[in-house]
């Protein structure tokens, strides 16, 4: 019997790992529907006894900047993303089709760079963005997002186009195109679904971070939402239902993002360890 | 990036940006070693990331391995125990933050409605009870990420396997040790090994759940090198310290990256 009763812990246990995943975020949407007062109540309701939009949504889009650190967001991950993907789609295609001296170290080394904490690096950024003036600027961080998601884009990217068999380009360029234009007219076509995934997980990084935003940006207008959702809360009162609704809207595009994605990521970061 | 971790490195000896270069010194080194801010913050960190790691691991195999069972609604179970992850970490920080407020949180309430406490507990706010917070909330966070590493190497392990031990009438933990662990090694160390990396590096959740406080209690290596940088303006003294910390997890990584390259 011991497979009936087996079947049965899984289940219990299952359930219990379920709402344990889920508390936080019942609270955070049942918060983010609460008015002001309500949500100080104590003790505390479970459900919003008068449930609003306008006291969390409204007024965190309405009066405060978060719409614009929204913006922020998407245009600092997005301008990383694409950067760190089209450069690493060329370094992976270089780590692919040739064989140079140092390959293998340098590959050793882009990987190890990945281990490198963010603080080391972002106090020498600083100083180099402020030197030329990109210091709290869109260029500024699209350019530091890059060089951080660079190496897994790279890495990522060769994984892509290793895929692919070298005999396609080598008949390109037999037929008379160029090294760029073999790679752009052959394989590139061939790994768009690997650019895609190398895309959203660069833009998903650039989207989570908090130091380097913290560290790279003066003003409240170039904030991205995780900085402007961590100055709401360092505040003196916190208005809960506001940062609530935030942090809902921020959350919104990486869990999208993550669901799609979840088994390139594994495969990515694993080398492909697991046998297919 | 090679730039920038140069400038740190040379940073670490010498005040290259503040006074001009004026020859290379182990003062900041030195500093570092005496000093008591510095070595609590390193206990911190150890706390930290063994602490979390070790429950990454442990839930992320638990459920990995009741993923893998034939069980109705697996794909339901498996995307909602994906979804923590899917948060940036600042926001699972802010959130958590709110469920332990003392008043309003709903972890108080929930206590006190089963009866196991009689008054608030200031879960954030108490030095000795701030830093098992905290690692609570990045286990619920970072663990799915293990899960899913593990479980995707789960699969991969041919079920011939399990047939040929059940005709030998193995027990289920007979199984486990020694089917599913040897198989799974590979996948164990990976993930191990990236989640150090990761949970060292981890800054947003602590900075925006406790800002290292209260009474510098969790005030892990990275929040500390941050303010050293961006609060306190000790350049060289923060370079040195992200030195040590880079060192350490350059260590820990070569495993990960020689099993990387070797199979590329």
């Amino acid at each position: 019997m011991r497979g009936r009763r087996a079947r049965a812990f899984t289940y219990v246990f299952l359930t219990a790992v379920l709402v344990f995943n889920l508390i936080p975020f019942y609270w955070m949407l049942v918060t983010s529907f609460k008015t002001d007062a309500e949500a100080y109540a104590i003790p505390p309701t479970w459900w919003p006894l008068q449930p609003t939009l306008y006291e969390g949504y409204g007024k965190v889009l309405m009066w405060t900047n978060f719409p614009r650190h929204f913006l922020n967001s998407v245009i600092v991950s997005l301008g990383a993303a694409l950067l760190s993907t089209v450069v690493g789609a060329f370094a992976g295609y270089g780590f692919s089709r040739f064989q140079f001296r140092g390959r293998t170290s340098l590959m050793a080394v882009l990987l190890a760079s990945q281990m490198l904490p963010g603080v080391l690096l972002v106090g020498p950024y600083f100083k180099m963005l402020a030197r030329v003036g990109l210091y709290n600027t869109y260029t500024g961080l699209i350019l530091a997002f890059s060089t951080l998601t660079l190496p897994f884009s790279a890495w990522m990217l060769k994984g892509f186009i290793d895929t692919v068999p070298h005999e396609l380009d080598e008949a390109a360029l037999i037929d008379g195109c160029s090294r760029v234009h073999a790679f752009l007219r052959v394989v590139f076509p061939l790994i768009t679904p690997g650019m895609v995934a190398t895309l959203i997980f660069a833009f998903l990084l650039a989207w989570g971070d908090l130091l380097w935003v913290l560290c790279l940006t003066s003003t409240d207008s170039m904030a991205t939402v995780t900085l402007g959702l961590s100055r709401l809360v360092t505040q003196f009162r916190v208005i809960w239902p506001q940062l609530m609704a935030g942090s809902v809207i921020a959350a919104f595009p990486p869990m999208i993002l993550y669901l799609l994605l979840q088994n390139y990521l594994v495969k990515g970061l694993t080398g492909g360890a697991v046998k297919e | 990036m090679g730039f920038p971790t140069v400038m740190a490195v040379l940073n670490s000896f010498a005040p290259v940006w503040t006074k001009g270069f004026q020859g290379f010194t182990l003062d900041y080194y030195a500093r570092l070693l005496r000093d008591p801010i510095f070595w609590n913050s390193i206990t911190k960190t150890m706390y930290f990331v063994g602490a979390t790691v070790a429950l990454h691991l442990g839930l992320g195999f638990a459920v990995a391995l009741a993923l893998n069972t034939e069980i109705r609604a697996r794909r339901f179970f498996r995307v909602t125990a994906i979804l923590p992850w899917t948060l940036p970490d600042i926001i699972a920080g802010l959130v958590w933050a709110w469920m332990y407020d003392p008043l309003s949180g709903i972890v108080n309430d929930f206590l006190h409605r089963i009866g196991a406490i009689s008054s608030p507990v200031e879960w954030l706010a108490n030095p000795g009870l701030v830093m098992p917070s905290v690692i609570l909330a990045d286990a619920w966070r970072g663990y799915p990420f293990v899960m899913l590493v593990l479980l995707a190497g789960l699969q991969a392990i041919p079920k011939q396997l399990y047939e040929a031990a059940k005709v030998d009438g193995a027990s289920w933990f007979q199984e486990l040790w020694h089917i599913t662990l040897p198989n799974l090694k590979r996948m164990i160390v990976i993930a191990t090994i990236l989640d150090i990396i990761w949970q060292t590096r981890r800054f947003g959740l602590v900075w925006v759940m406790t800002q290292g406080g209260p009474a510098r209690s969790t005030e892990i290596l990275s929040v500390l090198a941050y303010k050293n940088y961006f609060k306190f303006f000790n350049f060289e003294y923060a370079s040195a310290m992200s030195v040590a910390m880079a060192v350490f997890l350059l260590v820990v990584g070569i495993p990960y990256v020689r099993m990387i390259v070797r199979r590329a």
